[in-house]
C-alpha cells in the first residue's frame, strides 16, 4: 500500500492522535467542533483512498443523516420552539431535528475517522503498540494474523481437491452438502493441530522459550517524532483548557444555546480546527517539498 | 576438532522392538557439506532430529553425540539454538509470524539481544538473501521458494555453526529448488557454515557433498566421498536415487573415474566411447514407423479447441489459445516452466472452472453438457497437487471406504474394488495409517487409490513426483503402466522432465498460456537442448537419440561388445 506523510510517524503518535480527535467527535457535541472534525476526517480520507473514498462517503453520510434527522424527532420530543404535533399527540420540536442533524453529523465523522485509522494503523503497528504493554500478546497477535489467512488458503484447497471427486459442499442435495461441509471441516482442524507441531518445532528449535526474550521493532521514535507530539501536546493543551474553562459550551434543550465567540472561544477552535486538519496539512507539505525538489533536479 | 561426532548411536521408538537407528557412527568437521540419503522411512529424519536436544523425539537411545567435543546434552540450550540452525520440509508451517521482517527477527528476538543488534542482523540477512525487496510484505503473499529462502534466513540470522535440513526443497518446484539448493552452497562455501543436508534431489547436491551418509532400515550403510559413494552403490535399491551420469557410469561397467556432474559425465563419455562408436540408424527409424502407426489407431478421447482463460474481467489471460488432443489409453504430460497456466489447464478440464471462449470434448462430449454425476462416476478422476487435500478421515482405510460408499454395487464388489485398487497402488501396508503420518510417496499413492476407485477413464494429476525419490517414481511409473493396459487416458502435468522422458507417450511444451509443442516424447527431447533430461545433454554429442539413461546405457553396452 502506498503510505502517506502522517502514516509514516510512530505508531504511538498516530495512535495517541485517533484517540485524541475521535474522542472529542464523540463527546462534544458542539457544532464548530463537529463541523472541522467531519472536514478534518472527510478531506484526510478522501486523500487517502481519492475516489473510493469520495464514493463510500455519499453511501454512507447521505442516509446517515437523513436518517438520523428523521429519526431523532419521532422519539425524542424536549425542546421548547414547538413546530407542530404528530398524531400521537407528541410534539415536533425544532431542537429535537437538529440535534438529529448534528448527530449524524458525528457519526459520519466519527466513520470517517476510523477508516482513516484502518489505512494508518496497520496490523503490525498496532501490535507494536499492544506488545510494549504486554509482550507475550503481540506473538501471539501475529501468529494469529499469520494463521488465519493459511487456513482459508487450506479450506480452498480441500474444497477443490473434494470437488474433483464430487464431495465438495456444492455436490448433491442439501443433505450431502451438509455432510461433505462437516466433513471437510473435520479435518480441517485435523490439518490445522497436525501442522501447528511443526510450527511448534520451528520455534522451540529457534530457541522460543528461553529467559530474556526481546521484541523487535522497525519503528523508531525520532526527532521528527518529537516536534510532532510537541505540537499535538499545545493544541491539545489549548483545547483542554478551552473546554475546563467552560468558555467552548453547547446546549440542546429546551433551547439551542451556544456560548459567545470570545478570544479564548476562538482561540480554542483554531488549536482544535489545526488538530483535525494536521494529518492533511503534513501530507500537504510533503507534497510541496517534493514538487519543489523535483523541479530543483 | 570434529564439529559433530557421533558414536555408536542407535534409537528406538516407544513400544517398537525395531530400532529405528542402530550403529550409526561419524563425525563431521568445520565447513563439510554432509548429504544424508537412503529411502523413504530409513531413519534419515529421525537421525537428523539428534542434532539438536530439543528436536529429539521420545524413546530409547544409546551412544553418544558431542557436539565441539562436548556431549551435547551438556551443551546449555542457548548455545544449541543458536549454533545449531534447523530449516524443515514445509516452507509454509515453519513460519510462525505474519509479516516478513517480524519472521527474519524471531529467532534473534528468542536469544534476547537488543534492539540495536537485532536491528544490524535482520538488516545483514534481509541483504545477504536479497529479500530487502519484500521486506515489509506479508508472509502469505510469498511464493513457496520465497517462503523456504525466508526460513533459511531467519535462522542464518542467529548465525549458526551448523545447517541442518530436511528435505528443504520437497515441495518446491525444480527452479525454486536449485535457487534454494544454489543459496546452501553458497552459505557452505563464502560463510563456512557447516551443511548436514537431507535430499532426494541429489542430481544436483551429490556434486556440492563433501560426505554422503547411506542410510538403509535405520543402518549405516556407507559414509564416503560422493566420488566413492556413487559406484559402491550400483547394485543397491538406492541406485536409482543417483544422478544420471552417476547411472549410466555404473549401468556402463564402471570405466574410468565415475563422473558426478553432467559436464564431467559428457567428457567421460567422449574418452571411453567416442572411437568405438558406430551408428545403426536402421534400427531406430523402424522403431519410430511402428510407434506412429499405432499411435494413429487410437481415438482422441480430449480434445480442447482454442480456449482462453482469465481469473478476472480486467486480469491477464492465463490460457491463451490452447489447443490439443489426448489419445486414448496415452500417458500425456504437459511440461513447463512455473506459472505458466498449467494447474489451471487442468481445472478447465475437471470442469471446475469454464474458459470464457473455446470448447472442451471428452470423449465428443462438451464438457458443459456432462452431469456432475456422470463426470465424477467412472469418468474423470483428478488428484491435485497436495494429495492431503484429498483426506477426510482417519485412516486409509477409512478414506477408501468413505470414497467406495457412493459406488453403486453390492457390498462384495465394493470390497472386491477396494482390494483391487490396494494392491494396484501397493498400500496394503499403510491401511490403518493415518493419512497425514503418511510419507510424501506414501500419501501420494494412498490418493491415487481414492481416485482410481472412482474407475476414471482420464486421469488429471498435477505434478504427481513432487517430493518423490527416485525409488518411489519408478513404483509410480509401474501403477501408470498398469492403468494404461487398461485403457485409461493419463494426462499429467508435470515439472519432472527426467520422469516423462522415461514414461510418457506424448510430452507436450507449454509457454505463455498455450502448448508451443507437442511431440512423441522421444522426439520431444531429442528436439529440444536446454528443456531436456540429463542424460541427453551429457550424451548428445554421441548418441544423438538418446533419451533416458536407460537409452545410454544400452547404446554404451552394444558399442562395447562392437568393440
Amino acid at each position: 500500500m502506498e503510505q502517506d506523510n502522517f502514516s509514516g510517524y510512530h505508531p504511538v503518535i498516530e495512535f495517541t492522535y485517533f484517540i485524541f480527535v475521535i474522542a472529542i467527535t464523540m463527546f462534544m457535541m458542539h457544532p464548530v467542533f463537529l463541523g472541522f472534525s467531519f472536514a478534518g476526517g472527510a478531506v484526510y480520507y478522501i486523500y487517502l483512498k481519492r475516489k473510493k473514498a469520495l464514493k463510500t462517503m455519499l453511501w454512507l453520510i447521505f442516509p446517515v443523516l437523513i436518517l438520523s434527522t428523521l429519526l431523532n424527532p419521532l422519539f425524542n420530543h424536549e425542546g421548547a420552539t414547538i413546530l407542530g404535533y404528530f398524531k400521537t399527540g407528541n410534539p415536533l420540536t425544532l431542537e429535537s431535528i437538529i440535534y438529529g442533524l448534528v448527530s449524524g453529523v458525528m457519526i459520519v465523522s466519527v466513520l470517517n475517522w476510523f477508516s482513516c485509522y484502518q489505512c494508518v494503523m496497520t496490523s503490525d503497528k498496532f501490535i507494536y503498540l499492544f506488545g510494549k504493554i504486554i509482550p507475550a500478546m503481540s506473538l501471539i497477535f501475529s501468529m494469529v494474523l499469520r494463521f488465519v489467512p493459511k487456513f482459508k488458503a487450506q479450506i480452498q484447497k480441500v474444497s477443490d481437491a473434494q470437488k474433483c471427486v464430487g464431495r465438495d459442499v456444492t455436490n448433491g442435495n442439501v443433505l450431502q452438502r451438509a455432510k461433505h461441509g462437516m466433513k471437510i471441516l473435520s479435518v480441517m482442524i485435523t490439518w490445522a493441530l497436525e501442522n501447528s507441531v511443526e510450527t511448534a518445532d520451528s520455534m522451540r528449535s529457534r530457541g522460543y522459550g528461553l529467559r530474556g526474550r526481546n521484541n523487535f521493532s522497525i519503528y523508531r521514535f525520532d526527532s521528527r517524532d518529537t516536534r510532532l507530539m510537541c505540537i499535538m501536546a499545545v493544541l491539545g493543551g489549548i483545547v483542554f483548557s478551552g473546554l475546563i474553562l467552560k468558555k467552548v459550551t453547547v446546549l440542546y434543550y429546551p433551547l439551542i444555546e451556544i456560548n459567545e465567540p470570545g478570544i479564548i472561544a476562538v482561540l480554542t477552535y483554531t488549536a482544535y480546527g489545526i488538530l483535525c486538519f494536521l494529518p492533511f496539512i503534513l501530507d500537504i507539505m510533503e507534497d510541496v517539498k517534493w514538487h519543489y525538489l523535483r523541479s530543483g533536479i | 576438532m570434529a564439529l559433530f561426532e557421533i558414536r555408536d548411536l542407535s534409537f528406538f521408538y516407544p513400544e517398537s522392538e525395531k530400532p529405528a537407528l542402530h550403529g550409526i557412527n561419524f563425525s563431521i568437521t568445520q565447513g563439510e557439506f554432509l548429504v544424508i540419503c537412503g529411502k523413504s522411512g530409513c531413519g534419515k529424519t529421525t537421525l537428523l532430529k539428534h542434532f539438536k536436544t530439543v528436536m529429539t523425539p521420545y524413546g530409547v537411545r544409546t551412544g553418544e553425540i558431542y557436539f565441539e567435543g562436548q556431549l551435547l546434552e551438556k551443551v546449555s540450550q542457548r548455545q544449541q539454538a543458536s549454533d545449531i540452525g534447523y530449516v524443515l520440509q514445509s516452507p509454509d508451517n515453519q513460519i510462525v509470524t505474519d509479516k516478513v521482517w517480524h519472521e527474519l527477527a524471531f529467532g534473534v528476538e528468542n536469544l534476547g539481544y537488543d534492539q540495536q543488534t537485532i536491528r544490524l542482523r535482520v538488516a545483514e540477512m534481509a541483504s545477504y538473501f536479497g529479500i530487502q525487496n519484500w521486506f515489509s510484505k506479508r508472509v502469505e503473499e510469498l511464493s513457496g521458494g520465497q517462503k523456504q529462502i525466508l526460513n533459511l534466513a531467519s535462522v542464518m540470522a542467529m548465525q549458526p555453526k551448523v545447517l541442518v535440513l530436511d528435505e528443504p526443497t520437497s515441495q518446491l518446484d525444480p527452479i525454486a529448488a536449485s535457487d534454494f539448493l544454489a543459496t546452501i552452497q553458497k552459505i557452505n562455501t563464502e560463510l563456512g557454515t557447516t551443511i548436514i543436508l537431507i535430499e532426494h534431489r541429489l542430481e544436483e547436491v551429490f556434486p556440492m557433498a563433501d560426505k554422503v551418509l547411506v542410510l538403509e532400515d535405520g543402518g549405516q550403510l556407507m559414509f564416503d566421498s560422493p566420488r566413492k559413494v556413487g559406484p559402491a552403490l550400483a547394485d543397491n535399491d538406492l541406485f536409482l536415487a543417483m544422478p544420471s551420469p552417476v547411472q549410466i557410469y555404473n549401468g556402463s561397467g564402471q570405466e574410468g573415474t565415475c563422473p558426478l556432474t553432467v559436464c564431467e559425465g559428457r567428457n567421460w563419455l567422449e574418452q571411453h566411447y567416442k572411437k568405438k562408436q558406430t551408428e545403426t540408424p536402421q534400427k531406430k527409424d523402424n522403431i519410430k514407423k511402428k510407434h506412429v502407426k499405432k499411435q494413429e489407431e487410437k481415438e482422441t478421447i480430449i480434445d480442447a479447441k482454442e480456449l482462453w482463460f482469465r481469473y478476472e474481467k480486467t486480469g491477464q489471460d492465463v490460457v491463451k489459445d490452447l489447443s490439443f488432443r489426448v489419445k486414448k489409453g496415452e500417458l500425456f504430460c504437459i511440461l513447463g516452466g512455473n506459472g505458466t497456466g498449467k494447474t489451471t489447464t487442468l481445472s478447465l478440464l475437471s470442469g471446475i472452472r469454464k474458459p470464457y471462449r473455446g470448447k472442451i470434448f471428452l470423449e465428443g462430449k462438451d464438457i458443459r453438457k456432462i452431469k456432475d454425476k456422470e463426470m465424477f462416476r467412472h469418468f474423470m478422476g483428478v488428484l491435485p497437487q497436495n494429495p492431503q487435500s484429498l483426506f477426510v478421515t482417519d485412516s486409509v482405510l477409512g478414506e477408501l471406504e468413505e470414497m467406495a460408499a457412493d459406488l453403486q454395487a453390492g457390498k462384495t464388489e465394493k470390497e472386491q474394488k477396494i482390494q483391487q485398487v490396494i494392491q494396484d497402488t501397493q498400500i496394503g501396508h499403510l491401511l490403518k495409517m493415518h493419512p497425514y503420518d503418511l510419507s510424501g510417496g506414501e500419501q501420494q499413492r494412498a490418493a491415487l487409490a481414492k481416485v482410481l476407485l472412482l474407475e476414471p477413464q482420464i486421469l488429471l494429476l498435477d505434478e504427481p513426483t513432487k517430493g518423490l525419490d527416485g525409488f518411489y517414481k519408478k513404483k509410480l511409473a509401474e501403477i501408470f503402466a498398469g492403468l494404461k493396459k487398461r485403457g485409461t487416458t493419463i494426462l499429467m502435468v508435470s515439472h519432472d522432465i527426467e520422469f516423462c522422458a522415461a514414461y510418457g507417450d506424448t510430452c507436450a511444451m507449454f509457454f505463455n498460456g498455450s502448448i508451443v509443442t507437442s511431440k512423441k516424447a522421444r522426439d520431444f527431447f531429442t528436439g529440444n537442448s536446454f528443456y531436456t533430461t540429463a542424460a541427453n545433454r551429457m550424451a548428445r554429442n554421441i548418441f544423438p537419440d538418446a533419451v533416458t539413461v536407460k537409452d545410454v546405457i544400452e547404446r554404451c553396452r552394444t558399442v562395447r561388445q562392437q568393440g
